[in-house]
């Protein structure tokens, strides 16, 4: 089914939508934009390219509260927070970052160890999947299509939006966008013409030009193994790198967390906050002995975690192109270009 | 007068690969090729090849003197500085980080640079706004004379005529926006501690998690050390991805801290860091 409706009416779709459940939406903020839960409709904010933070949050958020407890007193009196969760749009979810939702799942659920928060949300959540303006070229940070994610692929979302001049044009994907899509009484029916331009845009999206080399997931993931040792090359591909966190917690596929207990005065919350292998305490022992001391090792880490062990484990490369890393890094490292040196040395 | 940033980095090649040539320093921090021309990265030539390598453009805003403390101590090394970044140079010789025989001190004078992020040009809203450096050994350009002279701390007017409540809640909107990505104090010059106070769990100074109270918590302390130290290059600010205005607060603790004690931070070898040099004629209004 393909449904439109005018990008200026995005706010009347918003509010039906929220009557259904919890919409979460890019919103424009002082830094740009971010996906936020919205609580006016007119809050939601199509006019964007990509969000600062990715989508994960919506499904990982950077603090969540696993137990309650009182310091001092007996631990059977501790309480486990209760999973609320109700039924969820995530709306305007770029191609690169729902395809990063597949690969989160891998560890969340995939792999058999099922991580409840993660999954009760990616269940009770519709995907509302947004192609990039192919009107405008690729911005430089990004690199997509070279890894073989298409400007305007609607696999992963429920319903696939590609905007067509001054009109949103909503397709279902799956029986549970279909399912939305026909109760959604504010988007009219699509013409025929409309129904060639989503088509063409999705085929058009395959070939959209990010970057210039081709990534072989296998040979790469090869190559890095075969770096591993190399400590030139990776002391040459660091000497800018702050060790901070800015590449990991802007990423979409960046999954590590550390669980913590927060306590203010006598109440306490053991809740987990993302972490990041950046950090030069993510590997610290509890002996004291820090197996990652120098910076290279961590961007080693980083890099061949998501184009190497991941593809080795997994069969894919735990990274989508969505170039935020590249985009926020103080200094100006560019994932990508790492990887065509390590492929060229 | 323009600056020449093509000039400045054919003097930087040259001066780079003379110095590695002749032995007289080991390595040279100054700015390579980054993923396209408006972003060029920290850089560091080891040979005298690699100097070819070298760029200098409006982009080039990074401070070099972040990476000093990286290197044992003794390494010989030459440093590209512009003229906050040759501050903290003398900031980091007064902490004795760094010791002022081991450095060459390639001075760029420069004005009009560029924000790599938001194409915006850097002036002294965002910085100390000086245009040639303090300290150097050969200066890789004219000296920049005629320039607007505009004090560093004439952006601080409107927030100091708000009141008290207005202005604990415009920094708690801000603050509230940090996702604790530390890129802050890792760009930042002088917090060379390892580890920080914020990472140490015994005890635990602050929450980890990104809400408000562990957010005050790192920040105000984070501003309170950087007291008399801090230099005004702006990297905090320009490394934030969530674009919070750090050198506000940095602008005013380190105005303060002039007003009070006449002295502002690595502005002479000389001195001594104004926090630990106490004088019986100190003002005591920190006392207040
Ligand atoms: S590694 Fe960088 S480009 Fe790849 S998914 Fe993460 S943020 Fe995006
Ligand atoms: S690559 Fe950039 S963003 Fe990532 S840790 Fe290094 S300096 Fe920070
Ligand atoms: S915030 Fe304080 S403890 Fe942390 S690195 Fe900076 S000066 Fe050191
Ligand atoms: S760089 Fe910005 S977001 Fe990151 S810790 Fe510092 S203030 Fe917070």
């Amino acid at each position: 089914m393909l449904k439109k409706t005018a990008i200026n009416k995005a706010t009347e779709l918003a509010a039906a939508l929220m009557e259904k459940g919890t919409l979460i939406a890019p919103v424009k903020e002082d830094a740009g934009f971010n996906f936020r839960e919205i609580s006016d409709a007119k809050q939601v904010d199509l006019n964007f390219h990509n969000t600062i933070i990715s989508p994960k949050s919506a499904f990982f958020p950077q603090t969540e509260d696993f137990v309650r407890y009182q310091t001092g007193k007996s631990i059977l009196e501790a309480t486990p927070v209760e999973l609320n969760i109700k039924p969820a749009f995530l709306f305007g979810v770029r191609p690169c970052d729902v395809k990063s939702f597949e690969i989160m799942d891998i560890h969340f659920s995939g792999t058999g160890l099922v991580d409840p928060y993660w999954q009760k949300r990616r269940e009770a959540t519709t995907v509302f999947g947004y192609a990039f303006d192919l009107d405008k070229p690729a911005e430089a940070e990004e690199f997509y299509q070279t890894l073989g994610i298409g400007a305007a692929d609607p696999e992963g979302s429920d319903i696939f939006m590609v905007k067509k001049d001054n009109d949103l044009l909503m397709k279902a994907i799956t029986p549970r966008g279909e399912k939305l899509l026909t109760g959604l009484n504010i988007p009219s029916e699509a013409s025929a013409d409309d129904e060639k331009y989503f088509d063409d845009t999705v085929a058009a999206g395959r070939n959209f030009k990010t970057r210039s080399t081709c990534v072989d997931a296998r040979a790469t993931a090869k190559k890095f193994e075969d770096l591993f040792h190399n400590t030139d090359f990776w002391e040459k591909m660091s000497h800018a790198c702050l060790s901070c966190g800015a590449c990991t917690f802007v990423c979409p596929t960046c999954y590590c967390f550390d669980i913590c207990d927060e306590t203010l005065f006598s109440r306490g919350t053991r809740r987990r906050v993302w972490d990041a292998c950046m950090f030069t305490d993510f590997t610290l022992e509890a002996s004291g002995h820090n197996p990652r001391t120098k910076v290279y090792q961590r961007l080693r880490q980083k890099v061949c975690h998501k184009y190497s062990y991941h593809v080795r484990k997994y069969g894919v490369i735990s990274c989508v192109g969505c170039g935020r890393c590249t985009r926020y890094c103080p200094v100006n490292i560019d994932i990508f270009s790492i990887v065509e040196e390590a492929v060229k040395a | 007068m323009a600056i020449s940033f093509k000039q400045i980095e054919d003097k930087l090649k040259t001066e780079a690969k003379g110095l590695l040539e002749t032995g007289k320093v080991s390595l040279v921090l100054a700015y390579g090729k980054g993923y396209d021309e408006k972003h060029p990265m920290p850089y560091v030539a080891r040979r005298p090849s690699d100097a070819d390598n070298i760029v200098f453009n409006e982009f080039c805003t990074h401070n070099m003197a972040r990476y000093m403390v990286r290197y044992p101590a003794g390494t010989k090394m030459a440093v590209a500085v512009k003229a906050a970044d040759s501050r903290a140079v003398i900031q980091l010789i007064q902490e004795e980080k760094v010791k002022r025989e081991d450095l060459v001190l390639l001075g760029i004078p420069a004005y009009g640079m560029k924000n790599p992020k938001t194409g915006e040009t850097i002036d002294s809203k965002t910085t100390c706004g000086l245009y040639n450096p303090v300290l150097y050994d050969v200066l890789l350009g004219e000296e920049v004379h005629g320039q607007p002279v505009v004090s560093p701390y004439d952006v601080l007017a409107q927030y100091e005529a708000m009141d008290k409540e207005a202005r604990f809640a415009f920094w708690k909107k801000e603050l509230d926006k940090c996702i604790r990505c530390y890129a802050c104090r890792k760009a930042c010059p002088m917090c060379y501690c390892d580890p920080c106070f914020i990472d140490q769990n015994k005890p635990k100074w602050g929450e980890k998690s990104p809400e408000s109270a562990g957010n005050l918590m790192y920040h105000l302390t984070r501003f309170h050390h950087l007291a008399g130290r801090c230099i005004d290059c702006g990297e905090c600010s320009r490394a934030c991805p969530v674009n919070i205005p750090l050198y506000l607060f940095h602008k005013k603790v380190a105005k303060d801290c002039e007003d009070m004690f006449g002295q502002a931070a690595g502005m002479s070898v000389e001195d001594k860091p104004v926090l630990v040099n106490f004088r019986v004629d100190d003002s005591d209004k920190i006392l207040e």
